[in-house]
């Protein structure tokens, strides 16, 4: 570590934004392990369209930071072929809406090279993720469970800074393709204590965020805030769980939170059918029936692309007055 | 349920406190045989909120036992006819308050207070609750059983705040917390479905023996080590009244002759597949009572009853068929039975008994035979005495058809074979008949039996 550097690093411990917590946990493990490298769209020169490598190139140089062609199918590619040479790449997409460019090689390649032929392949694809500022049908997306249903990759969702951190460098030390969703409305509106230097938040272990009896929020991203200040707002016995980790689920602290409350409503801003809210639905009926006070119901945006306007965008999307209206109606049940 | 009792509870008159929208819950006209019921359960109890339509309790009419819905939405007042007691027609069984609404306060918790009267709100024709929500106070989430089953709690009793009036898992919760465990109730139970349904102290009304929970002696229950004691269904208290009434009605007798269904296994191996196709069970059964029918036409002694120092001759043959259920046992009637060919009398006693098995058998069916057959032979006894379905004069019992040696004459001699056998067992009321027209009668069901042709 040389001087200059030192200096860009933000404080050493305490309150960070998420976003901030992403740079952190990147330039950890840049600086940790020599073949950690970044490659997308404007990440170098510009810094990135959020500015999560803002200062990487000076730090690290352009042959650890690297400005990819507007071509995601390329990027991925380029990643697993570095994988496989023994490197670990993290691929940022300027905004996951574009990851579709990139799907046969994320889900075709990565997710099946081990199945295949045994080989790791230790790549992260960063995913900036939502919407809630107007970004349209092509910028604000949440495109989780695209991935869920491709065996062999795993899918990491952060709610929180210290998460962030913690769960991005357990992303690039896992020696399996992780897709990380980074919500965007989260990147500067959360903050929070984050551990310095190293700090791992284990894949596929699930945080209660809150604890209650009467009824649980399972959430993940941008829907666990939600949560959280609706059950602040509400001041009822609501137990918030916090996923972090999509695949592999967590299914144990789902069960015992829901066979405490016996009711559950599932929230995320991704789309309605076929959801990850769907697949906890199913969890809970098929393993905690007996426990079940109330069916499980779910907060999603509707099976819609996000609308431009901001008024009907703030419609689709699923809002604080929602989620307490939600969550009233299950506790009455 | 059949239509007769919705439609007998629904002509329900306004009671005396009319103004308020007061229904009241009467004994319906069940069928025309049917003078008087018995309360066997109250499902409501006052203050609860009731839907139109919905079985409020159950009434026995000694053979079958039948739901009496709500006539309409409103709020169980009062309990005019408590479980045990046995009413005419027509009599009023409760007060059902139509004016009331959804939602209110229940009784209970103005401290037996009668509920504030609504200013004559139109009666509600849903039910719903004030909050527009249906009524879920019967429903029980699947938590919620759960809890009740392990700590034996009634729901009925637990005060739902759910949507809809539902019991949640806090409310059972709460209710166990209050000490609300099985048996701390003061007021009478009326609900029995709990296995933990404390007894009643005193025996139900117009009954002299006593009740089921007579406290059972201590030197008894030591001698005969544990027990466990259960209360007669009314099904069983009604066969216990009824058989023991026969019993020292009737003289009875029994006679038995000996059958070879040689024949009759022909003809339903020949029959048996065409009438399956066409949905029908053919039954060594159904044989009997065609036989049995066509016996007593030649016998009309047998199909007769007994009303005092009369005999009643019947011209129709109404011939009972004893179906064995899970707990007990009952007649239903097919009527008119000389009408019916082969496969005619197959379809009806496969449709009674199915009728049975599925409680849904109206009091008219159980009323007015003439004569009884009884099959308990697919559990392998060959011999019984059964005892007379009064007022008949009258039992043929067909136990199980078992292959055996048979000494059958033949051309160039006796020998013997292996031929599909039977007896059948007949009592008789020997203040009726003697045992030579039984034993005619017999010969005649016999002969028919052994020389059975497929006429169908």
């Amino acid at each position: 570590m040389n001087a200059i550097t030192a200096t860009r690093t933000p404080a050493q411990a305490g309150e960070m934004t998420y976003l901030a917590a992403i740079s952190d946990a990147l330039r950890e493990e840049m600086r940790r392990d020599p073949t950690v490298f970044c490659l997308g769209e404007d990440i170098g020169a510009f810094g990135g369209a959020f500015k999560v490598t803002d200062g990487f190139v000076q730090e690290f140089g352009a042959e650890r930071c690297i400005d990819a062609p507007l071509a995601e199918g390329a990027i991925i590619g380029t990643a697993i072929g570095a994988a496989v040479a023994g490197l670990k790449p993290v691929c940022e997409m300027q905004f996951a809406d574009f990851i579709s460019c990139g799907f046969d090689q994320l889900v075709n390649v990565a997710a099946k090279l081990h199945y295949r032929q045994g080989i790791a392949v230790p790549i992260v694809v960063r995913l900036p993720s939502g919407g809630g500022f107007s970004g349209g049908p092509f910028h604000s997306q949440n495109p989780e469970a695209w991935f869920l249903q491709a065996p062999g990759l795993k899918v990491v969702a952060p709610a929180t800074a210290s998460d962030a951190k913690g769960l991005l460098i357990s992303a690039i030390r896992d020696p399996n393709p992780v897709c990380y969703l980074e919500h965007k409305g989260l990147y500067r509106h959360v903050k929070g204590d984050v551990p310095s230097g190293e700090h791992l938040v284990p894949i596929g272990e699930a945080r209660i965020a809150r604890e209650g009896e009467e009824l649980t929020v399972i959430a993940y991203g941008s829907s666990v805030r939600l949560a959280l200040l609706a059950a602040e707002e509400l001041d009822e016995q609501i137990e918030v769980v916090d996923l972090r980790t999509l695949c592999p689920l967590d299914r144990e602290a789902v069960l015992a939170s829901v066979r405490k409350t016996g009711k559950a409503l599932v929230a995320h801003e991704a789309t309605r059918s076929c959801g990850v809210g769907a697949e906890l639905a199913a969890l809970i009926a098929d393993e905690a029936f007996e426990d079940l006070d109330a069916p499980v119901r779910r907060l999603t945006a509707p099976d819609v692309p996000i609308p431009f306007s901001p008024p009907l965008e703030h419609a689709v999307l699923p809002q604080l007055e929602d989620m307490k209206e939600a969550i009233r109606e299950l506790l009455a049940y | 349920m059949s239509s007769s009792p919705t439609e007998g509870a629904a002509a329900s008159s306004p009671a005396a406190s009319g103004a308020t929208g007061s229904l009241e819950v009467v004994m319906p006209q069940m069928g025309v045989s049917v003078a008087e019921g018995t309360i066997v359960e109250w499902r409501k109890r006052p203050g609860d909120w009731v839907a139109a339509d919905e079985p409020v309790c159950d009434v026995t009419t000694d053979k079958v036992d039948v739901e009496i819905p709500a006539p309409a939405s409103g709020r169980l007042e009062r309990i005019l006819v408590e479980p045990g007691a046995t009413v005419a027609v027509g009599t009023a069984l409760a007060v059902i308050d139509a004016g009331a609404r959804p939602g209110e306060a229940h009784p209970d918790e103005h401290n037996g207070q009668p509920a504030p009267d609504q200013g004559g709100g139109s009666p509600a024709t849903e039910p719903s609750t004030a909050d527009g929500r249906t009524d879920r106070s019967g429903f029980y989430s699947p938590v919620v059983r759960r809890i009740a089953a392990k700590h034996g709690i009634n729901l009925a009793r637990v005060k739902g705040t759910g949507i809809g009036g539902r019991v949640r898992k806090k409310d059972v919760l709460a209710h166990l917390a209050q000490g609300g465990g099985p048996a701390v109730s003061q007021e009478p139970m009326l609900h029995i479905e709990s296995p933990y349904r404390p007894e009643h102290a005193t025996a139900p009304a117009g009954s002299g023996s006593p009740g089921p929970g007579a406290p059972p002696s201590e030197t008894a229950t030591g001698l005969a080590g544990a027990v466990r004691r259960e209360p007669m269904s009314s099904m069983r208290q009604a066969i216990a009244r009824h058989m023991v009434e026969s019993r020292r009605t009737a003289a009875h007798c029994t006679t038995i002759v000996e059958a070879d269904f040689s024949r009759v296994a022909a003809a339903r191996g020949e029959l048996r597949k065409p009438m399956a196709r066409r949905g029908v069970n053919l039954t060594y059964l159904a044989f009997v009572a065609c036989a049995t029918v066509e016996a007593l036409s030649g016998h009309p002694r047998l199909n007769a009853s007994v009303e005092g120092d009369e005999l009643v001759y019947h011209e129709e043959v109404n011939l009972g068929i004893a179906v064995a259920l899970e707990d007990g046992l009952i007649v239903p009637v097919i009527r008119r039975a000389q009408r019916l060919s082969l496969e005619g009398m197959a379809a009806a006693i496969g449709e009674l008994a199915r009728r049975a098995r599925e409680r849904r058998l109206e009091p008219d069916d159980v009323h007015g035979g003439t004569f009884t057959i009884t099959n308990p032979g697919q559990f392998g006894a060959v011999l019984a005495t059964p005892i007379i379905n009064q007022p008949q004069v009258a039992i043929l019992d067909l136990e199980a058809i078992v292959k055996r040696p048979a000494v059958v004459e033949g051309p160039a001699g006796d020998a013997i074979a292996i031929r599909p056998m039977t007896y059948l067992c007949m009592s008789w009321d020997h203040r009726a008949l003697d045992g030579a027209d039984a034993a005619r009668f017999l010969g005649a069901v016999k002969d028919r039996l052994e020389r059975w042709e497929v006429r169908q």
